[in-house]
């Protein structure tokens, strides 16, 4: 059986007027709270260290530095606006993106974010930052990380226009062991940047040594060292 | 005595499969299968592996809690029903109903975990969702033994859930509160209190699973020994539901009914 209700006029006006006060309050507030949230910028966390991610992992530790390297990718999209990498602390990124690494010492997530996205920043030095953070990660795993810091050598030369630190960064790639499997060509960046350098004496003398020593056997990588010497010695006799 | 354990059992086990139990696990796996499907839009490499990973997770905390569900309520029903008195007026001990009730969890969690294996299989490969399933009916079968003896110690609902979750939770961040601990004694300088609550918490964890007793989703991710991480799982689970079919026992055999 349905309740008869009395009508709205018997209710105490105080106890209405209440009522649509509070009302109005609380949308006010709502909407202010809505205005505040989209044009401020919610900076990065400072992040807990690795071991604490491990033990909140609940034995999902891999699963869980996904998560989080995909929270961490998401940060730049706040309400539904992309946020410009230069507003990003990236000494704060870096420590995350070192959290993360640590937590799942095999992925490629974080540095990859590192080598493709945020190195899309305009700033010098945050992009400074991302290389040197690359850099770093890949002396702790060569073998995994060697792509990256390939691309990283690309990006300093490019994006940064700091040839020395480019061919530091490819130095690295071709002074791994031969039991580093990577393609010759990324062992190989260092020459062609030692030509950019006009360093030409040294990069005949590698190129002579390489081709001397027979530690190149692939017959298409010999031919493209043979023409860089070639190139390299008219350069020199120009 | 074995045909009555097991009509017993079959008994209890009906009482369970008449909660609509399987539409449940369709709907807990069709939520969780759109859930992680949306991981792999976000994800930029590793995008199967995560969501695979991200699908098994979902359905092993959603099915532990269903189990723990079904295990206490089914229980709660029997002391609300006054189903022990009944019982205890025919020629039937009190050890057969546990018994009865661990063969009922176990069939419980194989009907739970069944629909895992196709699951599984289709976003993550045969092998891995074969170690999955085992390896979460061990867990489940685990926990709701947890349940068991909880309804049977607390008779109410809410408690048991709430403690066993306790335990459960307890036993997975067990190293997060061992670490946390460890560094409030050392930020203490070794203060009295902090060593005490540190040995107390010590003292616990001799009480509850090891983490090796539960499903590793770490297997998503590379290529793991399936053998030796179950083999290691069964020992641990098979110790600790002896354990705990032990305190059932003793916890039920004292239970006085005015029969």
């Amino acid at each position: 059986m349905k309740r008869c209700a009395r009508p709205l006029l018997q209710v105490p006006w105080l106890l209405l007027a209440g009522f649509f006060l509070l009302l109005l309050i609380q949308i006010a507030f709502h909407q202010s709270a809505i205005t505040q949230k989209s044009i401020s910028y919610r900076p990065l966390s400072i992040p807990f260290d690795a071991s604490i991610y491990r033990g909140l992992a609940m034995g999902s530790e891999q699963l869980f530095s996904y998560l989080l390297a995909i929270r961490l990718q998401l940060h730049d999209n706040q309400a539904g606006r992309h946020i410009r990498y230069s507003q990003i602390d990236y000494e704060l990124l870096v420590r995350w993106l070192d959290q993360i690494q640590a937590l799942n010492p095999a992925s490629e997530y974080p540095i990859m974010l590192a080598s493709r996205v945020y190195s899309q920043t305009m700033d010098k030095a945050r992009l400074r930052i991302i290389l040197d953070y690359i850099d770093r990660i890949f002396m702790a795993n060569p073998q995994l990380h060697w792509r990256h810091l390939a691309e990283a050598t690309v990006i300093a030369k490019h994006r940064l226009g700091d040839l020395a630190l480019a061919l530091q960064m490819a130095q690295k790639l071709s002074n791994q062991p031969a039991s580093i499997k990577m393609p010759a060509w990324a062992r190989d960046i260092h020459l062609i940047l030692l030509g950019d350098l006009n360093e030409y004496e040294t990069a005949i003398a590698i190129i002579g040594g390489l081709l001397k020593s027979d530690a190149v056997s692939d017959p298409d990588e010999k031919l493209f060292l043979q023409e860089k010497l070639l190139y390299f010695q008219q350069k020199l006799s120009e | 005595m074995m045909g009555q354990t097991i009509s017993l059992f079959r008994f209890l086990l009906l009482g369970v499969i008449n909660l609509r139990l399987f539409a449940l696990v369709s709907i807990l796996v069709i939520v969780a299968g759109l859930l992680s499907s949306f991981i792999t839009e976000l994800a930029i490499v590793n995008s199967d592996e995560i969501a695979a990973a991200l699908l098994a997770d979902m359905l092993r905390y959603s099915l532990v809690f269903l189990a723990l569900l079904l295990v206490t309520t089914s229980v709660a029903q029997d002391f609300e029903f006054k189903q022990f008195e009944r019982l205890l007026t025919m020629p039937i001990s009190r050890w057969q109903y546990i018994a009865a009730q661990f063969l009922a969890i176990a069939s419980i969690s194989s009907i739970l975990v069944l629909p895992v294996l196709p699951v599984i299989s289709l976003t993550a490969g045969f092998d891995i969702a074969i170690y999955w399933t085992l390896a979460l009916w061990l867990e489940v079968l685990l926990v709701g033994m947890l349940g068991l003896v909880a309804i049977l110690a607390l008779e109410k609902i809410p408690q048991a859930v709430f403690f066993s979750l306790a335990v459960y939770l307890l036993a997975k961040l067990s190293g997060l509160i061992s670490q946390m601990l460890v560094e409030s004694v050392k930020l203490s300088d070794g203060a009295a209190t902090n060593r005490f609550a540190d040995m107390v918490f010590n003292g616990i964890l001799n009480l509850i699973p090891r983490l090796e007793a539960f499903a590793q989703n770490d297997v998503f991710f590379g290529s793991q020994n399936f053998a030796a991480m179950l083999m290691a799982q069964l020992g641990t689970v098979t110790l600790y539901t002896l354990f705990l079919l032990a305190v059932a026992l003793i916890d039920f055999y004292r239970k006085e009914f005015n029969i």
